[in-house]
C-alpha cells in the first residue's frame, strides 16, 4: 500500500484549536501555490514512477474552501504523473460550510469518491465558539448534497462545557445522515492556540470527563453499528479509511504542499510550514523539505509497533516477520510478560485489550529500547 | 625574613549573609597586592561554585597578606575566613581560637542582625578583640551613627573609631588595614615552648595528602619534625610548611602566633579533625588546645543511586567527599524498595544538601535521596541499647523498653511581631520554650527545647514562611530525653515501602501519615491501574489515599502521518519514567521520598 497526501492550506478562518498549518488571510497566494505545488509533485513523480498508490487525500486547512477547479486540476495532475489504483481510494476534507451541488459535482468528476465532513459538534452555539463557519444546518444540506456517497464524519470531544447529550446528538446526526465513517477526535489544546489559554483557565474537561466521553461515545457507537478499527476511527460495512490505515501499517506515502510529510523509502521528511517559504523554495528548483530522517533497525520495529498498537488490528504475527525476519513473540518476550494484563493475545496476533485502548501511550513505550 | 611576633595580626571576619564579608575580604587582599586584579574572581575566598552561587562559605580559606602600614612598618595579615552557617558553628568557633581579633562588619543601612550576634559572642568567648566596621556607607538608606550607636548598645564595644566604608567601591579600605594594626592585637611569642599548634581545617590534595591549616600557638614547627595528633593519636612525618598566599606558599618554619599550613602525607582527614592539636613526639606539650570536638553527624539519611548500577560509582563519590569532610559519615545499607545504596551522616540539613548538591554536580551521578532521619537510642527490654539511624531498622516494637531521642537547644532571632507565630510554630514541633529576652527594641531572642527529629522536619521552611524570612535560628545539640515514638510505615498497593518509613512521635503519627498519604498521592502520577497508599503503625492502617488509574494518554489523530512528532512525544514520556524508581510494579518519581518533607509548607 502507498498512499499521498495533498495539503491545502486555506481557511475561510481560523478554528480556536486548530495548530495546522492553514492561513485563513492567505487565499491571494492560492493560485501561486497551486502553481508551485504542481512543480513538486512532478519532480517527485520522476522518482516514484514505478510506485502504484491505493489512496490520495485531500487535507487542510479546508480543501473546500479553495475554488474546486484547483481541486480537479491536481487531481488531473496526480492521475497523469503517478500510477493510480483504478480502485483508489481519494477522499477530499470539506466544510459544511462551503459546500455547493456544483463543487460536489466537479469534485465526483476529479475521481474524489469519499468525502471527510467536519461536523465537530452539533451545536451551533458551541459551534461559533469554536469559530467554526458553519451552523448544524449547513451540516444537514452538505450531508443531502452527499447522499449515497461514502461520507466520514469528524466529531470533537472535551471542548468546553461539552454534555454526553451533545455528543450523542452529534454522533446521531452523523449516523441519520448516512455517514459509514466517524473520526472521534479528542481536543488536544496546543501552544499557541486560542484554546491553550482556555485549557491554562482549567476551563477544558478533565482527562477523566473526556475518557467518560470517550467510552460513552464507543458504545453509543458500537450500538449504531459502528466498530472501533483505530483509537479515533469508527467504521461501518467495513468502509475504514485505508488512507490512514496505511499509516497505520506502516505503509509508503508522499505528501505535497506546506507542512505535508512523507515516509519513502525508510525515509520521514516533512515540508516547511510556511507558505511562503514554501513558493519560495519551489520557486527556485528546489525541494521545500525542511526534515529528513532515515529509519533504521530498531526504530523500525518501535515504530511500526506504535502504530499497529493504535488499530484494534493490533500486531500481525506475519507481517511482523515478514518486515524483520524475526519472530515477535520471541524478540519481545520479556515485554509482552510484563504487560499481560493489559493485552490480548492470538494464535496470528497481539492487541491492546479494549478498555487499555485509551492508555496506550503507557503500553507503547515500553516497546521502545 | 624573620617575623616580629608584635608585626602579626591574625584576624577573622564577621558579618551577617550579604552585608558584606566577601567584598571587604576581596578588598583587602586586594589592597595589599596579593593577587593582581586580573587574577581576582569575584569573592574570592568561596573557592567552591556552590559556595560561591549560594553566597556562603563553607570551607575556610585562609589567606596571608604584607601590609605596609603609616607607621612605617611591614605586617603580616593572616585572614581567616568563617563558615556562616549554623551546621558549622564548630568549625566558627575552632577558626576564631586561632586569631586575636576580629573585624565586625555591620551594613549602615541594615544595622545589626541576629546571626552577627551570635558570631561576635562567640568571638567574645574566644577573647577576641573586636573591631566594628560600617560598610556600603555609600548607599542612600546608610545611617551610620545610628547604626554605631545601635553596636554599642546591643553588642557592647565601642564603635567610635569604626571604620566607614564601601567594600564594593573602595571607600576608606585603607583605614581598615590601619585599624587592624592599630586597633588588633598581636600574637603572644612562645617559640621556645614545645610544639603546640591548632587544626583549624584541613582538605585532601591529590599529590600532598591532607593539607591541615594550623595556628601554631607555641614552638615552632618544621619539614622533617615528628609530629603527632592529640585526639587521633597518630604520628607523621612533616614534608613541609608553608602560608597561604593565597595558593601555597612553602616556608622553612612556622613560629608561634603565625598562620600557615603543615603536611606530612596524611592520607584521610579524619585523623587531622578540626580542633585537634598538633604536637611533637620528642618533647610534646602537656595541654592541647581546648575545646575539641569531634564533628558527629546529626542528621542521617539514605543515598541511593538513580541507577541502580551505579552503586560503586556512588561509593567513589562519598569516600573522594569524605577525604575533605571529616563530618560526612556513610555505611551501606540496603533498601527493599531503593535497592543497595548508603546511609549517610550529616552535620545538619545544610550539610546534607551540600554534600547531595556535590555528588550531583562534581560527580555527575542521579541520587535518590530519603527523608532525613535523627539518630534514636532504642532500649530493648533484654537491657541492651541500639542505636537506629535508620527507621526501617527499628526492631519490633515487643522487644522494646523505651526509646530516646535528641534533643536541640535552639535560639530564634526574630522581630518582636512574629514571636506569636514562632511561638506556634515550636509548639506544633513539640518546642519548650526556656526563655525569651528582648535583646532591643527590634529584637527578641527565644530559647527553646526542642526535639531534633522536628527540627529536620520541615522547621527551617516553616521558620522562614512564617516570619517572612526574618527570624533566624542556631541550635545545639543538648542531649537524649525518653520519648513516646513510633514507626510509621507507608504502604504503596499493599505492600510496605521501607525507604518511606520515619519515626514519629506518638501524638503526631495520625496526621503525619494522612499528610504524607495526601502528599504521596499528588506525586505519584496515575498509573494503568488503581494504587492504594496506606499509612499504618504496627500494622494498624491510619490512612488511606488512592492514585486513580490512568484513563487517557493517547496521543492525537496521527494527522497526514506526522509520525516523527508521535515519536518525540513518545520519547519524552520514555524520558520521564526513567526518572522513576519502581517499586513492585509501582512507579515512583524519585522526588517523592524527600516530598514526604513538604508537607507542612502549605499550612
Amino acid at each position: 500500500m502507498a498512499g499521498i497526501y495533498i495539503h491545502i492550506p486555506f481557511c475561510a478562518q481560523k478554528c480556536t484549536y486548530c495548530d495546522f498549518a492553514s492561513y485563513p488571510r492567505e487565499i491571494g497566494k492560492c493560485e501561486a501555490y497551486f502553481a508551485v505545488m504542481y512543480k513538486e509533485i512532478k519532480y517527485r513523480a520522476k522518482t516514484l514512477k514505478d510506485k502504484v498508490f491505493d489512496t490520495v487525500y485531500f487535507g487542510g486547512g479546508t480543501p473546500s474552501f479553495v475554488n474546486e477547479k484547483f481541486i480537479y486540476g491536481a487531481m488531473k495532475l496526480i492521475s497523469q504523473e503517478f500510477k493510480i489504483k483504478p480502485n483508489a481510494e481519494i477522499t477530499l476534507e470539506l466544510n459544511p460550510g462551503t459546500i455547493t451541488e456544483e463543487k460536489v459535482k466537479l469534485y465526483k468528476k476529479a475521481g474524489i469518491n469519499r468525502f471527510s465532513v467536519g461536523l465537530q459538534c452539533a451545536d451551533d452555539g458551541m459551534l461559533q465558539r469554536l469559530n467554526r463557519i458553519h451552523t448544524t444546518d449547513d451540516f444537514v444540506s452538505a450531508m443531502k448534497l452527499l447522499d449515497g456517497e461514502n461520507v466520514s464524519v469528524d466529531i470533537m470531544i472535551g471542548l468546553e462545557n461539552q454534555t454526553k447529550d451533545q455528543i450523542e446528538k452529534s454522533i446521531r446526526l452523523a449516523n441519520d445522515l448516512g455517514a459509514s465513517h466517524i473520526s472521534l477526535y479528542s481536543l488536544k489544546a496546543e501552544e499557541g492556540t486560542i484554546m491553550y489559554s482556555k485549557y491554562l483557565n482549567g476551563d477544558l474537561p478533565s482527562e477523566d470527563e473526556v475518557a467518560d466521553f470517550y467510552d460513552f461515545s464507543v458504545k453509543l457507537l458500537s450500538t449504531l453499528g459502528f466498530s472501533r478499527y483505530e483509537v479515533s476511527n469508527f467504521c461501518k460495512d467495513g468502509k475504514f479509511s485505508r488512507h490512514n490505515l496505511n499509516y497505520w501499517l506502516r505503509g509508503e506515502y508522499i505528501g505535497f504542499g506546506v507542512s505535508a510529510s512523507s515516509f519513502i523509502d525508510e525515509r520521514r521528511f516533512t515540508n516547511t510550514s510556511k507558505i511562503d517559504e514554501y513558493i519560495h523554495l519551489l520557486l527556485n528548483d528546489k525541494y521545500p523539505e525542511i526534515f529528513s530522517e532515515n529509519i533504521e533497525g530498531d526504530e523500525r520495529k518501535f515504530e511500526f509497533i506504535m502504530l499497529a498498537l493504535r488499530t484494534t488490528r493490533g500486531i500481525v504475527f506475519s507481517e511482523y516477520e515478514e518486515r524483520f525476519g524475526e519472530k515477535f513473540m520471541v524478540r519481545f518476550s520479556d515485554r509482552v510478560k510484563m504487560l499481560m494484563p493489559y493485552l490480548e493475545i492470538y494464535e496470528d496476533c497481539i492487541k491492546i485489550k479494549d478498555e487499555y485502548l485509551y492508555v496506550q501511550n503507557n503500553i507503547i513505550i515500553q516497546f521502545m529500547d | 625574613m624573620a617575623l616580629k611576633k608584635e608585626n602579626i595580626r591574625n584576624f577573622c571576619i564577621i558579618a551577617h549573609i550579604d552585608h558584606g564579608k566577601s567584598t571587604l575580604a576581596d578588598r583587602l587582599i586586594e589592597m595589599t597586592g596579593q593577587v593582581s586584579q586580573r587574577d581576582l574572581k569575584d569573592q574570592l575566598l568561596d573557592s567552591m561554585d556552590l559556595e560561591r552561587e549560594r553566597g556562603i562559605t563553607i570551607k575556610l580559606t585562609p589567606v596571608r597578606m604584607y601590609y605596609t602600614a603609616k607607621d612605617g612598618k611591614e605586617y603580616v595579615f593572616n585572614l581567616i575566613d568563617t563558615p556562616g552557617h549554623v551546621d558549622f558553628s564548630y568549625e566558627v568557633s575552632r577558626s576564631l581560637a586561632a586569631c586575636e581579633g576580629a573585624i565586625l562588619v555591620v551594613d549602615s543601612s541594615q544595622g545589626v542582625e541576629a546571626q552577627t550576634l551570635a558570631n561576635v559572642y562567640l568571638a567574645v568567648d574566644n577573647d577576641l578583640e573586636v573591631m566594628p566596621v560600617l560598610n556600603k556607607i555609600d548607599l542612600p538608606s546608610a545611617r551610620c551613627d545610628e547604626v554605631a550607636t545601635e553596636i554599642e548598645e546591643v553588642i557592647g564595644i565601642d564603635a567610635s573609631r569604626a571604620p566607614r566604608i564601601s567594600a564594593k567601591s573602595g571607600i576608606n579600605i585603607e583605614e581598615v588595614l590601619e585599624g587592624i594594626v592599630e586597633q588588633l592585637p598581636p600574637p603572644v611569642s612562645c617559640d621556645d615552648a614545645p610544639l603546640k599548634a591548632l587544626i583549624f581545617d584541613s582538605y585532601y590534595d591529590n599529590f600532598k595528602g591532607v593539607i591541615c591549616f594550623v595556628r601554631v600557638m607555641e614552638g615552632v614547627v618544621r619539614p622533617g619534625m615528628k609530629i603527632r595528633t592529640f585526639m587521633s593519636d597518630k604520628t607523621f612525618d612533616v614534608v613541609e610548611v608553608g602560608v597561604f598566599s593565597p595558593d601555597l606558599l612553602p616556608q622553612k618554619e612556622l613560629t608561634s602566633g603565625e598562620v600557615g599550613y603543615v603536611t606530612a602525607s596524611i592520607k584521610s582527614v579524619e585523623d587531622t579533625q578540626v580542633g585537634d592539636t598538633i604536637t611533637t613526639v620528642e618533647n610534646p606539650t602537656c595541654e592541647p588546645c581546648p575545646g575539641y570536638q569531634k564533628a558527629l553527624p546529626m542528621v542521617f539519611s539514605g543515598v541511593y543511586p538513580l541507577d541502580g548500577s551505579k552503586f560503586n560509582d556512588l561509593k567513589e563519590a562519598l569516600l573522594k567527599l569524605k577525604l575533605n569532610d571529616a563530618a560526612l559519615t556513610f555505611e551501606p545499607e540496603n533498601s527493599t524498595a531503593l535497592g543497595f545504596g548508603f546511609r549517610c551522616g550529616f552535620l545538619g540539613l545544610l550539610h546534607m544538601e551540600i554534600i547531595q548538591q556535590r555528588i550531583e554536580r562534581e560527580f555527575d551521578l542521579e541520587i535518590i535521596t530519603t527523608a532525613p532521619s535523627v539518630s534514636y537510642k532504642v532500649y530493648l527490654t533484654d537491657g541492651t541499647m541500639l542505636e537506629v539511624e535508620n527507621p526501617s531498622r527499628l526492631p519490633d516494637m515487643s522487644g522494646v523498653d523505651y526509646m530516646e531521642e535528641p534533643i536541640i537547644c535552639a535560639n530564634i532571632y526574630s522581630p518582636p511581631e512574629y514571636v506569636g507565630a514562632i511561638m506556634d510554630l515550636c509548639q506544633e514541633k513539640r518546642g519548650v520554650m526556656r526563655d525569651m529576652t528582648y535583646l532591643d527594641q527590634k529584637r527578641v531572642k527565644l530559647n527553646y527545647k526542642l526535639p531534633l527529629n522536628e527540627i529536620v522536619f520541615d522547621f527551617f521552611d516553616g521558620l522562614k514562611s512564617r516570619t517572612r524570612g526574618y527570624a533566624s535560628f542556631d541550635y545545639e545539640i543538648e542531649g537524649y530525653e525518653r520519648s513516646e515514638l513510633v514507626k510509621l510505615d507507608m504502604y504503596l498497593n499493599g505492600d510496605p515501602c521501607d525507604a518511606l518509613a520515619i519515626i514519629v512521635h506518638k501524638d503526631k503519627a495520625y496526621a503525619r501519615g494522612r499528610a504524607i498519604a495526601e502528599r504521596l498521592k499528588e506525586v505519584i502520577p496515575r498509573q494503568m491501574f488503581e494504587i492504594p497508599i496506606q499509612a499504618a503503625i504496627g500494622g494498624k492502617i491510619i490512612a488511606r489515599e488512592t492514585v486513580k488509574a490512568l484513563r487517557k494518554d493517547v496521543l492525537a489523530k496521527c494527522y497526514g502521518g506526522d509520525i516523527t512528532r508521535k515519536k518525540k512525544l513518545l520519547e519524552k514520556q520514555k524520558e520521564g519514567k526513567k526518572k522513576m524508581r519502581k517499586l513492585g510494579t509501582v512507579e515512583i518519581p524519585s522526588e517523592a521520598f524527600m516530598s514526604i518533607l513538604k508537607i507542612d509548607s502549605d499550612n
